[in-house]
């Protein structure tokens, strides 16, 4: 919404300066959002007087003077033909800064030929004022020295402003009025109208067949017209904030639309067959050609303004192309009105078609400025394009709405807004605000809010009034209090945390996606069909239209782009929200961790340390360090097979207590798109896991050993099929006595052994006694015995 | 004096003359061999030991170790002055060669303001709480006293699932399901995920994060929601850092504010990022409209409380002066390894 200044002028005397006026507006809701001012003088020029004038010694065109601005007195050197003493000039002060389109400049202390000038008196145009240069402004004799000559010629200021959609009263230079005329206590005064009704009835010039969608519809008709460009003022209004001027009928009824609120439309009589208009639904299938030439197919659920035959208007939106006005008119029917605003609102959805009128029918129009605003346009109409009124008005009305009435408890007020704001403000504010106040006592008062005041339905709106109008800034500041309302257990932020804390703390950079992603990237993770994907009804374009299943498809966009750009050493991660529409699958909305390695870990170093790659280990590795930091121990790594998003033969799931809760490997090299780059480690793990494990975690004592341990190593050739984990699960089962543990300190194949399919692996045994130090024999023989087992039933041949 | 005494006396002047001589690792060495090695003089004459008068071995004793200390004294001193002779010649590590680095994590910037906001309300007893993302109409609009045909349902500002649900398109659900499930007093934030229909640009995404705030008890007022707005401020942006409120309006509080913080670039003289004004708007709050309340099944003559809304992304861009918003999504680690 868009508020000229000097518009505003006219209904409420605005005894401020513009940034005074936008800092009283933005502190009562009015946000002022962009200020223009059309005003060319700069701030630090003074209306001043010249009290001594001499020729300058060394010069025949210029003169010292000495100037007064009503506190000091400056010399200033001047090369104007009429800068006589006495007279009272517009001074620039040192410091002023003149914006010019040659370029910006700013008044300095100088000498002029040797003689000093502290300022600069201006003409007109230097001001930009008029473009008089001749010489020196005159100003007034009644002008006061001192004062700003800014506020003098200040011009027209263009405010924008927003409006918030609970108070559509705004949406009008008056409604603007009404709440200025509160902040800066001055009067709020309505136009005066005087108009000559014609006593002739015409009961028939308006049928209201809706009167749900059609509560009031006031019609004028004015013969005799002549339409043309209006005249200078209503242009300028008009162009103030933003309107263009198309004609002088049609002007008037967004001039008054401006001004009141009220939006108006006018009829070509000559264009309405039978002369006369029908609020109606509109028939299913009826169609309108609207005034910027697009059709329309409507339904019983769009108001229209029919004639006898067909749609004239879609009611409170736009008017239609066959009955505007144009040169030719000669007769018009004007429409004041008030529609239901959920209709209104429906209609400018469905239609897609929004303009000032609809915007303001939406959002609620005063029930009872319908009447005022009819009689306004009628006469600006009379006034600007001639005519007569042929009839009076026909008006067509359902009762007027009840105004809501509200019982306001002071002390509830008080409460309410935390400050000591006491009864008698409150009645002044709500009397300000031009609502009706009685019944007041002690406690309480009672307020009717008129029918423009349609968000006042409440105490708590009347306290948001009280807030808005005394200022925000007088709400006090307390010490901060409250409750300890729930258990810290119960918070739900702390358990992503703790995991996004662990992997940062191990090397990672997380990253963050759009959760909103294209199917084909969806669908990259080959665990997910359609049919899992959680979609969009509305997406903004089709390629953007479903709920990520998971991290993957995202995440090999991440990667892309950052190879792209040169990043290769990337060790990155996300933890976010997955969504899937399939409950056999996972659930609905789930965390999931994503963990990516790819590059050099030492790509700072040099020689063969800088080339080493990320490999799966790596990986697995930072993947048991967070397992073993949650106090998850019942995990295993098993080979996964047939996954697409992994390199057959580089990927393994993950399992905790038999349950698969993730899987890591090499990305299949089909999704690697980028050039010259490392392998790409990616694990996906269900954070529940780590939410599971994170709630139970409890690190009971263990004694340290008092006894030393003793190692033996074995080493075996075994099969390349068999696995690691399938001799360490074979040791663990043999129940080996006082083994503590078992470590893997070498694998070895060379071609030899790789002919035969073989390996060899060699294990270091630790043993150990809580209770004692292990003779050697006892050891010996539980190897013996171990190395036994391994032969026959491993069918390992022992080294 | 014994034999023993003289032995070791004898062979530590001697062992002294070759180490003095000595011209090369291998001399030092072979004294070594000489005298200390398994085979050598020292350990021959431990054997001896045992033929010692017993009130002499003491003395023995004393004098064998004294005696294989200075022989090892002398090696020593000639190692050194071999070595320092040669000083100029052993370089040592190159000290400036590229250490080997650690890999450091680094939070993302939506994470490290969101984590400091769930820390500084935590400290005033708030509890971090969630909810689903997949909302349904009635958490994110009905209960929160939104018109049926209020714009923000809008197919153009809202996404909706085939289903009919939506995408939440702000945290304010998550009060009302907390205060389903929740007798009174509630004091809770909920950090999360937003969505809303705009085209991506510098501060626009298809989602943001929010926190929202909540605290419901007897007597709350709008100085209590100033005080704690004023207080997250400070702890936020520094001590010099006011607020100011402005009438403004949501279906779901009465009354309603934006709220500002004076421009935390130029401290309020006007700037680029604050237009001008001295001011940046930070969000909406306000007190919890009585509608809600009662929607909810708390009386709302027993119950009042304020409710407020922080978007995370804006808060890093203004703290971390990141001009677009779309870096926060791009993902560079060149961009995330600066925080």
């Amino acid at each position: 919404m868009n508020i000229s200044r000097e518009w505003l002028n006219q209904y409420v005397a605005l005894n401020c300066d513009d940034a005074t006026l936008c800092r009283k507006l933005t502190t009562a809701g009015i946000e002022v959002e962009k200020v223009e001012s059309d005003s060319t003088v700069p701030a630090g020029v003074v209306a001043a007087r010249i009290l001594d004038r001499q020729v300058h010694p060394n010069s025949d065109h210029l003169s010292v003077c000495q100037v007064s601005d009503g506190k000091e007195t400056l010399q200033i050197v001047c090369g104007a033909p009429n800068c006589d003493a006495g007279r009272i000039v517009p001074l620039a002060k040192i410091g002023t800064e003149f914006h010019t389109e040659e370029g910006d400049f700013k008044i300095k202390k100088s000498k002029l030929r040797g003689v000093e000038s502290s300022g600069m008196m201006c003409s007109a145009a230097e001001l930009g004022i008029s473009d008089d240069n001749s010489g020196l402004m005159i100003l007034d004799e009644s002008i006061a020295l001192g004062t700003p000559i800014a506020d003098l010629y200040r011009g027209d200021t263009r405010i924008e402003v927003e409006v918030t959609p609970n108070r559509p009263d705004w949406l009008s230079m008056y409604g603007i009025a009404r709440d200025v005329s509160c902040l800066l206590n001055e009067k709020a005064t309505l136009p005066e109208v005087k108009l000559e009704e014609s006593t002739v009835a015409n009961d028939a010039l308006v049928t209201v067949e809706a009167p749900d969608l059609c509560p009031r519809y006031i019609g004028r008709l004015i013969k005799n017209v002549k339409i043309g460009p209006s005249p200078a003022w209503l242009v300028k209004r008009l162009e103030s904030v933003g309107l263009r001027a198309i004609n002088n009928v049609v002007d008037v009824t967004n001039f008054v639309m401006m001004e009141l609120g009220q939006p108006l439309h006018a009829f070509d009589l000559a264009k309405l067959s039978g002369g006369r208009v029908v609020a109606r639904r509109a028939k299913d299938g009826e169609k309108i050609t609207t005034l910027d030439g697009r059709n329309f197919t409507l339904s019983s659920e769009n108001l229209v303004i029919a004639d006898d035959t067909k749609p004239m208007a879609l009611a409170g939106i736009m008017g239609g192309e066959n009955s505007c006005v144009s040169d030719t008119t000669t007769d018009v029917l004007l429409e004041s009105a008030v529609f239901n605003a959920t209709n209104i609102r429906f209609s400018s959805r469905r239609l897609g078609i929004s303009t000032d009128a609809s915007y303001r029918y939406e959002r609620g129009v005063d029930f009872d400025m319908a009447e005022f605003a009819s009689r306004r346009a009628a006469q600006l109409i009379l006034e600007t394009a001639g005519g007569v009124q042929a009839c009076a008005p026909c008006e067509k009305s359902a009762d007027r709405p009840a105004e809501p009435v509200i019982v306001c408890r002071f002390e509830r007020i008080r409460n309410l807004i935390g400050t000591p704001t006491t009864n008698e403000e409150m009645v002044d504010i709500f009397r300000k605000l031009h609502l009706k106040v009685d019944e007041i006592t002690e406690t309480s008062c009672r307020v009717t809010a008129p029918l423009f005041r349609l968000d006042l339905t409440r105490e708590a709106d009347l306290a948001e009034e009280v807030a808005r109008i005394n200022g925000l800034d007088q709400v006090p500041e307390v010490p901060v209090k409250g409750t300890v309302c729930h258990p810290v257990t119960e918070d739900a932020y702390r358990k992503l945390k703790t995991i996004r804390d662990a992997v940062i703390d191990a090397g990672f950079t997380e990253c963050v996606n759009y959760s909103i992603i294209g199917n084909s990237t969806a669908l990259t993770d080959g665990r997910f069909d359609e049919n899992d994907l959680v979609k969009l009804a509305n997406p903004l374009s089709p390629e953007v239209a479903v709920m990520r299943p998971s991290l993957f498809g995202t995440t090999l966009g991440t990667v892309e782009r950052n190879i792209a750009h040169g990043n290769r050493e990337l060790a990155i991660f996300e933890l976010g929200k997955a969504f899937c529409a399939n409950p056999e699958k996972f659930p609905e909305e789930r965390f999931e961790l994503m963990l990516l390695l790819s590059g050099h870990p030492h790509a700072e170093r040099f020689s063969q340390e800088a080339r080493v790659e990320y490999d799966f280990f790596d990986l697995k590795g930072e993947i048991e360090a967070l397992f073993a930091r949650f106090g998850i121990t019942r995990y295993r790594f098993v080979k996964l097979e047939n996954d697409n998003r992994f390199e057959p033969g580089f990927a393994a799931k993950i399992e905790i207590d038999g349950k698969v809760v993730g899987a890591a490997g090499k990305i299949a090299q089909k999704f690697v798109t980028w050039r010259n780059a490392s392998g790409v480690y990616l694990a996906q793990i269900e954070a529940q896991a780590f939410f599971d494990a994170e709630r139970y975690v409890r690190r009971e004592f263990k004694a340290l050993p008092q006894f030393p341990a003793s190692n033996r190593d074995v080493a075996l050739l075994a099969s390349a099929d068999i696995t690691h984990a399938e001799i360490t699960e074979f040791i663990r089962r043999s129940h080996v006595a006082n083994l503590e543990s078992v470590k893997l300190f070498d694998v070895f194949s060379d071609e030899k052994l790789a002919k035969e399919n073989l390996c060899s692996m060699a294990y270091t045994l630790t043993f150990r006694r809580a209770d004692r130090t292990l003779t050697d024999a006892e050891i010996n023989q539980a190897v013996d015995k171990l190395r036994e087992r391994l032969e026959k039933e491993l069918k390992l041949t022992l080294r | 004096m014994n034999k023993i005494i003289e032995a070791i006396n004898q062979a530590v002047g001697e062992a002294q003359r070759r180490a003095a001589s000595a011209t090369a690792a291998a001399d030092i060495e072979q004294i070594r061999i000489d005298y200390l090695g398994r085979n050598g003089l020292f350990p021959e004459l431990s054997r001896q030991m045992g033929s010692v008068p017993p009130e002499e071995r003491k003395d023995t004793g004393c004098a064998f170790n004294a005696g294989r200390q200075a022989i090892q004294q002398a090696m020593d001193d000639a190692a050194a002055k071999l070595t320092a002779g040669k000083a100029e010649k052993f370089t040592g590590i190159d000290v400036t060669l590229p250490g080997r680095a650690p890999r450091t994590g680094h939070r993302h910037p939506i994470s490290q303001l969101a984590d400091e906001c769930v820390a500084i309300f935590s400290r005033l007893g708030f509890t971090a709480m969630e909810g689903p993302e997949l909302e349904d109409v009635y958490h994110n609009f009905d209960a929160l006293n939104t018109p049926a045909d209020h714009p923000s349902r809008d197919l153009q500002d809202t996404f909706y699932l085939t289903d009919g649900r939506i995408l939440r398109s702000q945290t304010s659900p998550v009060q009302i399901r907390v205060m389903e499930t929740h007798e009174p007093p509630v004091r809770i934030v909920a950090p999360g995920r937003v969505f809303r229909r705009d085209t991506p640009d510098a501060t626009h995404g298809m989602n943001f994060h929010q926190i929202e705030g909540l605290y419901i008890d007897r007597n709350v007022s709008l100085a209590d929601l100033k005080s704690v707005l004023q207080y997250f401020a400070r702890e936020m942006f520094g001590k010099d850092v006011k607020i100011r409120l402005r009438p403004h309006f949501f279906p779901f509080t009465e009354p309603s504010v934006e709220y500002d913080f004076s421009c935390v670039v130029c401290g309020g003289k006007g700037c680029n990022v604050c237009k001008n004004s001295g001011w940046i708007e930070i969000a909406g709050a306000g007190m919890v409209d009585p509608n809600v309340l009662k929607t909810v099944g708390y009386d709302p003559e027993v119950w009042s409380g304020y409710a407020f809304g922080l978007g995370i992304e804006r808060l890093a861009m203004l703290r971390n002066h990141i001009p677009d918003l779309r870096l926060l999504y791009d993902n560079d680690v060149r961009f995330l390894q600066q925080f």
